[in-house]
């Protein structure tokens, strides 16, 4: 019964203050050879934040990249949940608290890069550092740019995905085949489309918005105040005189894709949505959708596009989280990440770079069954445009479709 | 007959939120339009012992944070409130008492943060547990208050005038007068604990993941099996304590 | 025990001077001091407040769950209180109102988002029995725009213990002996409830209704499951403000924050009189 209680916390963050060890400068960390990396990262353990929607995305990091890594460098991984502006937001207070990062490695892309680089928050360029990065395809546009910005060796590619739209072939025969008979096939199946209002969501705005306008070109570079008001302006058009059709008149759209998942295979709506081409073999092989789901891409296209990996700047394990790294661009955990069983993740490896044998077990997944073929859906990719793009789809899309 | 009605209409209330997160538990691939599941697995169940799956973990993680925040918050609830009742202005440190409550706690979460992220607590337990304490600890105070009247002063005076060392006036005299009102305060602040999703979830960074923030987790991936089993797991040690004394459940600041 | 001289200023320099902290660095992100982004004083963000409806929106939702909830719940603990006295004595029943008590927000969520939901067990029941022929025919529960579900989720958790808070009261302040008293004066059941017995309960739950009125006011993990995207409660929209892809709406989830918690400790003050109030009734 004393005041040590109350003191506990005090305690607590008095030890806490003190316990930082002299940790090596960025540079001083990104001058050392390989295997001085793979010396000082043996045995450490890595914080990764990464978004935890998805449970075979879960699945595959704690049950073959997380005992991997610790059979082969001892490394113990720790995954955690945080994207977008939080993960922004939290790095960026650390750093101006001038303190380590709670975090070693981080799956970003788009404007979450973008704004890690504003605010300084990454560490590199790093990716020339790594064996791997030999076998990576750095040549292909829709991988070595992210969201119109070169990615310069300040995050490494993991996988590479196109938007689809699912439906079940048994319940709708003929579906839309373009952004420009999409309008037609709501006001004739009244309460089966909606837009989830997050990530996936924005990418079919995207899309759509480009669709409208005929030309990809116009969204190339950096944002165009002029050319987004006029396609925004367009496609918030196009949507609302559709509005009424939506699922529940729509009066609320799904706020997650999990839901609309869920929707869909309870046969609520005609449409889920994909950033990723093989999620819907994925998801039939889980009995979550029924086995009559088919993917496609409606015509002229839809955005491709690459996700990554970083180093946070301030990481109190940078030489593990690039062993990690490395790890994961491994032909054994691309190739694994890409069966459509376990997550059905494109690779981004440049096959030609591989042996016969790796190449052949690529180009053979039997487990990709129902998603269109890699090499159909390469002439309709479009490119991701400027993240700002995506911002302001995400703001204007509630207050000019949600909340009107 | 009225009455019975009531009863068998409240029975029904409250004892099928147990029985329909037990089917969603055990059931396979269960969809609209199927009233039972067309079939049953223990897999999620089973998840609970295999090696990769957090959820005995995040219970352990929960009750050892809720814990804490109990011990803590009644120990620190109980000095703190001798300490108001002997000053010069306790309604004004009572008061204060109430300020935490103005305060929502993801938004309380939220405000604290960059603190808690230059106090080197961030995405820690220790952080969380020090954002539940400023919600537990001024509650327990407050419920707590009423315990230090001026009787219990002339309790313990008495008890030194009696050659009791203060240590033993505690042992002895305070802590048996006192531990109806401890064991509600021990309850009452840690189902504060137990329960809260939004705070833990925004200090932690996602990374102490209790029981509820699985639950969320689990939600958001549209996984309703492992949802009703964390779930279920969330309802057990609450339960137990309403089985073993009803009482310490009802707060009455 | 000896006093504890530096025992207070520490208890108010963690319970008060933390949230207070968090309360400046909040007005300081708001004028883009502070913050990730920070570039120096503006008053941009307060200027755009008056243009930006969201805010007073959420906070009108808020409201009306708020009132919605805490009102039915005190209703139906009144009703049962004053109209049922020998079922509430009658064994199952104090240990029922027990159960609520100990479901998280967040269970109880999930729950009736599984029971109510378009696709959830009762609209299959309902479609097995032949009363709805499709998803689309079952009236929507859960995520509806008025936010029923999220009422109906507050109410479950709240008239439980409302009811067992006043049934404490009415046999502390002996209301049935004061019953048969009035009754051998003359007065009927009905003025005896109306006139005498249900402001007794009130006024001396008083406090603790407000505090369910505040909490529910601040409610995150019921709406988050069972809320839309538009309308949202006030912590949901704070959450989401501060969480989305935009850094540049740091300041005006800051802005939104401050205003909240602001209005809020306006509350607690009205609280503090009531408690002050009763205390003195009381001594």
């Amino acid at each position: 019964m004393k005041i040590s209680f109350l003191y506990l916390p005090a305690l607590a963050l008095l030890a806490a203050c003190n316990s930082g060890e002299q940790a090596k400068t960025p540079a001083q960390t990104l001058a050392q050879t390989w295997p001085q990396v793979e010396a000082a990262g043996k045995g450490q353990p890595v914080s990764m934040l990464m978004w935890m929607g998805d449970p075979l995305i879960n699945k595959y990091m704690s049950t073959y990249v997380k005992p991997e890594l610790q059979r082969r460098y001892g490394i113990d991984l720790q995954l955690a949940a945080s994207q977008g502006a939080q993960l922004v937001q939290t790095l960026a207070a650390e750093q101006q608290a001038n303190q380590p990062s709670e975090a070693d490695l981080v799956w970003i892309n788009g404007e979450t890069f973008y704004q890690l680089r504003q605010v300084n928050a990454l560490l590199g360029p790093f990716v020339d550092k790594l064996p791997n990065a030999r076998l990576l395809d750095l040549e292909n546009p829709f991988i070595n740019t992210d969201f119109q910005q070169p990615i310069a060796g300040m995050e490494a590619p993991w996988g590479n995905v196109q938007f689809n739209f699912i439906y079940d072939s048994a319940r709708v025969a003929a579906p839309p085949k373009s952004f420009g008979e999409l309008p037609a096939f709501v006001k004739a199946h009244p309460g089966q489309f909606t837009i989830p209002n997050e990530f996936t969501g924005m990418t079919l705005l995207k899309s759509w918005m480009i669709a409208l306008s005929g030309d990809p070109k116009l969204f190339q570079g950096k944002f165009d105040e002029a050319v987004y008001k006029k396609w925004s302006g367009e496609l918030w058009k196009t949507i609302n005189q559709s509005k009424p059709y939506f699922w529940k008149q729509g009066k609320t759209f799904p706020e997650q894709l999990a839901p609309l998942h869920q929707l869909f295979a309870n046969g609520e709506v005609a449409f889920t949505f994909s950033n990723n081409d093989a999620e819907v073999d994925n998801k039939i092989n889980q009995k979550v959708f029924p086995a009559t789901a088919r993917a496609y891409v409606p015509l002229p296209g839809t955005i491709q596009n690459s996700h990554y990996l970083g180093v946070v700047r301030g990481a109190q394990h940078p030489e593990a989280a690039l062993l990690v790294i490395n790890f994961l661009l491994s032909p054994e955990a691309q190739l694994k990440k890409m069966d459509p069983d376990v997550w059905g993740d494109h690779t981004v490896l440049n096959l030609a770079a591989l042996t016969p044998a790796q190449r052949q077990q690529f180009q053979q997944l039997p487990s990709r069954r129902y998603a269109p073929k890699r090499e159909n859906i390469q002439g309709l990719a479009l490119m991701e445009p400027d993240p700002e793009y995506m911002t302001r789809l995400f703001k204007d899309f509630r207050t000019q479709v949600l909340e009107k | 007959m009225r009455s019975r009605l009531l009863i068998f209409f409240l029975v029904i209330l409250f004892a099928l939120p147990f029985g329909l997160l037990g089917l969603l538990a055990v059931g396979e691939g269960w969809r609209f339009p199927d009233a039972l599941p067309p079939a049953y697995s223990l897999e999620p169940l089973r998840g609970l012992i295999a090696a990769d799956n957090g959820l005995l973990a995040g219970l352990g993680q929960s009750l050892l944070l809720a814990g804490a925040v109990a011990v803590l918050a009644t120990a620190g609830g109980f000095v703190v409130a001798r300490a108001v009742a002997r000053s010069r202005r306790p309604g004004r440190w009572t008061a204060l008492s109430y300020l935490p409550y103005a305060l929502p706690p993801v938004l309380l979460a939220v405000l604290i943060q960059p603190f808690i992220i230059r106090m080197h607590l961030s995405g820690s337990v220790g952080g969380v547990l020090l954002g539940l304490l400023l919600v537990a600890l001024p509650f327990a105070t407050l419920l707590l208050s009423s315990f230090w009247t001026q009787r219990a002063t002339e309790y313990e005076q008495l008890a030194s005038t009696l050659g009791c060392t203060p240590r033993q006036a505690l042992r002895w005299v305070l802590l048996p007068l006192a531990a109806p009102l401890l064991r509600t305060t021990l309850v009452q602040t840690f189902l504060l604990g137990w329960f809260d999703f939004g705070l833990t979830n925004v200090l932690s960074v996602g990374k102490v993941r209790t029981l509820t923030v699985q639950v969320f987790t689990y939600v958001g991936e549209a996984n309703g099996p492992l949802a009703a089993v964390a779930s279920l797991l969330l309802l057990l040690p609450p339960a137990l304590l309403l089985l073993a004394n009803k009482s310490a459940l009802l707060r009455k600041p | 025990m000896k006093p504890l001289k530096p025992l207070l200023p520490l208890y108010a320099l963690l319970v008060i001077g933390l949230p207070l902290a968090g309360l400046g660095y909040a007005l300081l992100g708001s004028v883009g001091v502070v913050g990730p982004l920070a570039e120096g004083f503006t008053g941009r963000y307060w200027q755009a407040l008056a243009h930006d409806t969201g805010l007073l929106y959420a906070a009108a939702f808020s409201l009306w769950i708020a009132v919605a909830s805490v009102g039915i719940s005190v209703v139906l603990a009144l009703a049962l209180v004053l109209r049922a006295q020998p079922s509430l004595r009658r064994t199952p029943l104090p240990g029922l109102l027990y159960v609520p008590l100990v479901m998280p927000a967040l269970v109880m969520a999930f729950y009736l988002f599984q029971l109510l939901s378009r696709a959830g067990w009762l609209s299959r029941i309902s479609f097995q029995l032949g009363l709805t022929g499709s998803i689309e025919a079952f009236p929507e529960l859960v995520q509806d725009a008025a936010g029923v579900g999220i009422i109906l989720a507050h109410v479950l958790l709240t008239f439980p213990f409302l009811t067992l808070l006043f049934q404490a009261i009415y046999q502390e302040s002996r209301l049935a002996e004061l019953s048969q008293l009035t009754s051998t004066l003359g007065a009927s059941a009905g003025q005896f409830r109306r006139r005498i017995a249900a402001p007794l309960l009130l006024r001396r739950a008083a406090p603790t209704v407000l505090l369910s009125f505040i909490a529910t006011l601040g409610a995150y993990d019921i709406p988050l499951l069972l809320g839309r995207p538009y309308p949202q409660m006030l912590s949901v929209f704070i959450a989401t403000k501060l969480q989305r892809f935009d850094l540049r709406e740091l300041p005006a989830a800051y802005l939104a924050g401050f205003l909240v918690a602001a209005g809020l400790l306006g509350l607690i003050l009205v609280l503090l009189r009531l408690v002050n109030r009763g205390k003195v009734e009381a001594g």
